[in-house]
């Protein structure tokens, strides 16, 4: 295992940068009523078979929404999850549309940057690297 | 019991009500600011302006596109079904005849009132709404991957009200047990509206009305501050 791997989440700062958007980020949950209807704005949904895993919605509750849940007290293992979900599932492409006026992809952008601030990052846009590999180059470079 | 839920219990709840959607949108505005207006410096004339390079038919086509990929292009029966549901979610307890002859008694005001047959068609309207909407959350893989138990609750504490209207009006079931109940589960629903995922009302107006982006319907005047 390497040093990367092994690293520990840093929970008071995951709090500390999601207290810095909790008004606004709570209001925008809050307002999700859990319709779907943004599925069909995102072209990754649409290109994997309309898997629900591509819905914006589904990124944003399982990520952030999980996060403010869990109050910053996560694991290891459940943010290498979200970081599928944040780049593996997402482009970021901003074409994410929401009935209610919810800000999608400011939320993910977000999300991942409390990934980044624990070491966690997408080594592509659509691709987030296998952890292992991450880890290698992260260990072999410093970065 | 009923004398409970019809006096204290429900002032108690219309204020907390009141109270709480103030609050909220208090908070909605306070998390938000005025945009900064940016003057475009210089004035195109409609002569300078530059012939449109595609024809009728082009425009046509486009305005096809661009439904077929809107909200109602893409579901038309969810959108459909969702109006109906929200406007007779409102109307129907606010126009209804009873409930406004109760309001002139206690406070002097009333609302225009509709039949009592319409009152009942548009209860059924809910009814059946929420029905599909719990249908939905159930069979539709997409929808059933992000609903919680906190997604069906708010749908239950949603139609409760309704259901037992519907039971007292045509008084089925112990009338004075089925109204009570139904004060009582509106009683609740009033209390919950600002604070639960029912919310979402306050945040819609202001945020497709307000929030300044590709998606407003309004003027978008104002802008988060984070």
């Amino acid at each position: 295992m390497t040093e990367c791997a092994k690293a520990k989440v840093d929970s008071d700062t995951i709090v500390e940068i999601l207290d810095q958007k909790k008004g606004r980020m709570r209001a925008c949950l809050d307002a999700c009523a859990a319709c779907s209807l943004c599925a069909e704005s995102c072209l990754l949904y649409r290109e994997k078979n309309n898997d629900p895993q591509y819905m914006p919605s589904y990124k944003v509750i399982n990520t952030l929404g999980r996060l403010y849940r869990k109050r910053g007290r996560v694991s290891r293992e459940e943010l290498e999850q979200m970081q599928q979900l944040l780049w593996s599932n997402c482009v970021l492409c901003g074409r994410c549309y929401c009935p209610f006026g919810i800000d999608i992809p400011n939320m993910i952008a977000f999300a991942r940057s409390i990934l980044r601030s624990q070491g966690i990052y997408g080594v592509f846009p659509h691709t987030s690297g296998s952890p292992e590999a991450e880890c290698k180059e992260i260990d072999a470079t410093g970065n | 019991m009923y004398d409970f839920v019809r006096g204290p219990l429900f002032w108690a709840s219309a204020i907390i009500c009141i109270a709480g959607l103030i609050y909220r949108s208090v908070k909605l505005l306070r998390l938000t600011q005025k945009k900064e207006i940016v003057l475009c410096p210089v004035t195109i004339s409609p002569k300078d302006k530059p012939a449109p390079a595609i024809s009728a038919e082009e425009r046509k086509l486009d305005r096809i596109a661009r439904f077929q990929n809107s909200v109602i292009g893409q579901h038309p029966v969810m959108v459909a079904v969702s109006t109906v549901f929200h406007v007779c979610l409102f109307a129907s307890p606010l126009l209804l005849l009873a409930h406004n002859v109760m309001l002139s008694s206690a406070i002097g005001i009333r609302l225009p009132a509709i039949p009592d047959g319409l009152a009942d068609l548009m209860t059924i309207f809910v009814l059946a709404g929420a029905f599909f909407f719990l249908i939905r959350r159930i069979a539709v893989p997409k929808v059933a991957a992000i609903s919680s138990a906190y997604d069906y609750g708010v749908l239950f504490l949603t139609l409760m009200p309704f259901l037992t209207g519907f039971l007292a009006y045509h008084q089925l079931f112990h009338y004075k047990s089925v109204l009570t109940l139904h004060i009582l589960t509106g009683d609740i629903l009033l209390i919950a509206l600002p604070f639960t995922k029912i919310g979402h009302m306050v945040f819609f107006f202001f945020s497709r009305l307000h929030i300044a982006g590709e998606y407003c319907l309004g003027r978008g005047s104002r802008t988060w501050n984070t």
